[in-house]
């Protein structure tokens, strides 16, 4: 192991940008995390089986329309909405009935959502791992000083921005995110002018688990679609939004910039441990801040 | 005993409590009485540590404790009740008093010995004394409300204190309830020379015990004199007793 | 001492049930003894849990950590250090709970769901580490024909060696949870606050409870080892975890001997339905879901509750 050896300024810069897209994927699954945190106060386990989910369903759904760039886009827009109508499902029939119960009750039913989806993984799509491939304009690689960048975590690179925005004008600009928002602080005043908690909790829980669901959808051309996919995003969401701040949407789009980066970095400088650098990375932010970097909401 | 000046605590902008002062002597019984808001309940908070001051100084013999954790101002000698009832709600009547004892005397580390030996007879005396002998076995659930406010100063009583801190003892009692936890709290300060501290807005329980009393109102001490002294206190009258909420 | 806890009813009725586990060997199949070796092990780690989950209150959501860390730790000791066995077996314990206080040390000052979330991801990491440092810890395949002392390495041997450490493991539990440590323990569970303002300091004890939960994990860990011959990274997967607090629930957690039963149902069931089908998950998650929705105190506790207050008094605490 001689590490450190092979750092340039290119293969530094170029993993910078391998780290920013991976952020994309990380902010994108953990502000929907957050976001159910934030409001129904739970820390969804089955987030990184819904993310799984979506990573799968989009690679069944393109290939039943056909190759070509077509296919690409209609999984990428019906794999996250099938996501989001899956929980929706799990919400209205089974999860709201458990709302007055204990948080650690809540929990607990997120992680037997966790065990089911996950063996209903292995009974639809069985045990192997599928792949596929992102449209042509999308594929290869242009050069970042010499070394080569795939086109793919560019447009990934496009996709966050969009997304957070997307984010940001939901929270703030509509009726629906400023009423969750308002619910984080305070449910029973929510709830005692009139508005149906209850369908603000569903709303929020389905808007988040379609962000798992597009976080799959997009980070599906990218790596092998396997079981086991699950867990390490899920450990990954939970590291970005403590450190974040418990809730905090922009926290987790500052978490997941920490994590992707150390991550990325970390590639370079040991590779067999890199997965150590983000642990690093978060301890030392709650040495000085132990409750994440941003207000939580709560 | 206890020396509070220029305490200031805001939340968000808002001042609970605003460049309040207050002095307790050894032996004394204080009232703190104001309108709902007034900033008591924060007032006792910040003096047991359960919030930090944003500026001012609080000296508790000589010493200040402004900002320090609750368990070690408990330690130096001031016990508090609550004022909406706050006990270990799955331990049993007698286990709630013996959690203050055993942490008093230091036994909390010790893991073989069944606890169920120790510190029994001071905790059954403090129930003895509170009134409450005969419930030692019933989980605190199942207490009537007096009752749990009762115990609330038992659990109190159980970190043997030299100033005890009471929010509101008697707010829900009845009547009876009212009568026996004032004669309580005569007791306990005629046999074991407490301090106490209290707020309370029964103003006849307040006149017939307090030695002094507190006003407050907006976070701010509006009087701090004999009873007599607040009693014709025009600026009482005005903030609290004429202020149209008719205290009982 | 052991007067002051156990009524002569208790007391009787255990050392019936000892000596029935006792002569056990004799009668029944080796493949009983074998899973009967492993509800001891899986029961001790689900009360070792228990100790701060139901008596604690602490969101100890990744205990599994110290179970795989204390039979990762065994395992190096004699592969590794060659270290004779009775140090090893010793020691490798307190090594989960030293992992116990360093965790602790970072996530005891967080509150409920922080800590457990933080223990998760952290627990995570060793994980991790265990599952990539090839040279070290075997990575994913773990380590296995591990060099057993000879006393323990029948089956027999290992089920007496189990059955023996686990009943005095969960003696010491039981006097921990009633002695005045434990006490505080459920005072803390109950209301932190009203805790530190009779003059608790919570975090010390919690970080204490923590590192005693981990040393009897990681004794459950060397038993398994014993009992298994190999470790494997799985052991300190935080799925895993879950299904430690899925066993405590189960079982009912207010209860000292539920994560034992809770343990045992799920043991038991997992081999069985694991002839018919390899979709074990699928039936505990739907298990989970009917829990959580019918039966929230748990197998022990609906019993106990059943059977009246009056009677629940031995067992209870």
């Amino acid at each position: 192991m001689d590490f450190a050896s092979n750092i340039t300024a290119a293969a530094l810069f170029q993993q910078v940008l391998v780290g920013l897209s991976r952020t994309t994927i990380l902010f994108i699954v953990s502000s929907g995390l957050s976001l159910v945190l934030g409001v129904l106060r739970i820390p969804n386990v089955a987030h990184g089986s819904l993310y799984m989910i979506g990573a799968f369903l989009t690679y069944t759904i393109a290939a039943a329309v056909g190759p070509g760039a077509f296919g690409f886009w209609i999984a990428l827009v019906l794999a996250p909405l099938g996501v989001a109508l899956l929980s929706f499902a799990a919400e209205r029939g089974l999860f709201c009935h458990l709302y007055e119960r204990e948080h650690l009750m809540l929990l607990l039913f997120t992680f037997s959502m966790t065990l089911v989806f996950n063996d209903l993984v292995k009974l639809i799509w069985g045990s192997d791992y599928r792949s596929f491939t992102a449209p042509g304009f999308l594929q290869g690689s242009f050069d970042v000083f010499g070394l080569p960048f795939p086109r793919y975590n560019l447009f990934l690179l496009l996709i966050g921005p969009l997304v957070a925005f997307g984010l940001w004008f939901l929270t703030n600009r509509t009726k629906i995110g400023k009423i969750a928002r308002a619910a984080a602080v305070d449910r029973e005043m929510v709830g005692a002018v009139g508005i149906n908690v209850s369908w603000i909790f569903a709303a929020t829980f389905v808007i988040g688990c379609y962000l798992a669901g597009l976080g799959g959808a997009l980070v599906a051309p990218t790596q092998n679609i396997t079981q086991g996919m699950d867990h390490t995003i899920i450990i990954e969401a939970f590291l970005i939004v403590i450190i974040g701040g418990l809730g905090n949407i922009w926290g987790a789009l500052l978490g997941a910039l920490i994590f992707g980066l150390t991550d990325s970095l970390g590639i370079l400088i040991w590779p067999q441990f890199a997965i150590v650098f983000p642990y690093v990375a978060v301890v030392i932010v709650l040495l000085f801040r132990p409750k994440g970097l941003l207000k939580s909401t709560w | 005993m206890l020396r509070i000046e220029a305490l200031t605590k805001s939340f968000d902008g808002f001042m609970a409590v605003n460049n309040a002062r207050l002095t307790v002597d050894q032996g004394e019984v204080v009232a703190v009485i104001g309108p709902n808001g007034a900033g008591k309940t924060t007032l006792f908070h910040l003096i047991t540590g359960q919030l930090a001051p944003d500026s001012g100084s609080i000296r508790f013999q000589e010493k200040e404790i402004a900002a320090k954790a609750p368990h070690k101002i408990c330690r130096m000698g001031i016990a508090r009740s609550y004022q909406v009832v706050n006990l270990f709600s799955r331990l049993s009547v007698f286990e709630n008093v013996q959690v203050a004892v055993l942490a008093r005397r230091g036994k909390t580390f010790n893991l073989l010995r069944p606890s169920r030996t120790i510190a029994v007879d001071e905790t059954n005396q403090i129930l003895e004394s509170v009134g409450l002998g005969g419930k030692a076995d019933r989980v605190c659930g199942m207490l009537s409300h007096g009752e749990q406010k009762v115990l609330e100063i038992a659990i109190a009583l159980g970190s043997r204190p030299e100033m005890l801190i009471l929010d509101e003892p008697t707010a829900g009692m009845s009547p009876e309830e009212t009568a026996q936890t004032l004669a309580l709290m005569k007791r306990l300060v005629a046999e074991f020379e407490l301090t106490i501290l209290f707020c309370e807005h029964d103003m006849a329980m307040v006149f017939s015990i307090a030695d002094r009393i507190m006003v407050m109102q907006q976070g701010q001490t509006l009087v701090e004199d004999t009873p007599e002294a607040v009693r014709s206190n025009l600026l009482v009258q005005e903030a609290y007793l004429g202020g149209g909420a008719a205290p009982c | 001492m052991i007067r002051a806890l156990f009524s002569a009813k208790t007391l009787l009725v255990a050392a019936l049930l000892l000596a029935a586990l006792i002569l056990a060997p004799q009668v029944l199949p080796r493949f009983y003894i074998y899973l009967m070796a492993l509800v001891f092990v899986t029961g001790l780690l689900a009360t070792s849990l228990n100790m701060v989950l139901g008596f604690g209150g602490m969101y100890q959501f990744h205990h599994a950590v110290f179970y795989g860390f204390g039979a990762y730790a065994l395992t190096l000791l004699l592969t590794k250090a060659g270290m004779p066995p009775v140090f090893a077996y010793l020691l490798a314990p307190c090594c989960s709970a030293a992992l116990g206080l360093l965790l602790g040390l970072i996530t005891v000052r967080l509150t409920k769901l922080y800590f457990g979330m933080l223990q998760i991801s952290l627990g995570s990491l060793v994980w991790a580490l265990a599952y990539r440092w090839y040279s070290f810890t075997g990575g994913d395949d773990g380590i296995h024909g591990i060099p057993l002392p000879d006393v323990v390495y029948s089956s027999t041997g290992a089920y007496y060696f189990s059955l023996a450490v686990c009943s005095v493991s969960l003696l010491v539990m039981y006097l921990i949870v009633n002695s005045p440590f434990g006490r505080i323990f459920q005072g803390i569970r109950d209301n932190p606050e009203r805790c530190r303002a009779v003059g608790v300091d919570v975090h010390r004890h919690q970080l204490a409870g923590q590192a005693i939960a981990a040393f009897f994990a990681g004794v459950a860990g060397t038993l398994f080892v014993t009992v298994e011959g190999s470790v494997f990274p799985e052991l300190m997967f935080w799925t895993l975890s879950l299904e430690l607090i899925i066993m405590c629930l189960l079982g009912g957690w207010f209860v000292f001997l539920g994560p034992m039963l809770g343990a045992a149902i799920i043991v038991v069931l997992r081999t069985f339905v694991g002839i018919y089908t390899e979709y074990w998950t699928l039936v505990l998650g739907v298990v989970l879901m009917l829990l959580i929705f019918f039966l929230p105190e748990g197998v022990l506790g609906f019993a106990l509750r059943k059977a009246g207050p009056a009677q629940a008094d031995p067992a209870k605490e």
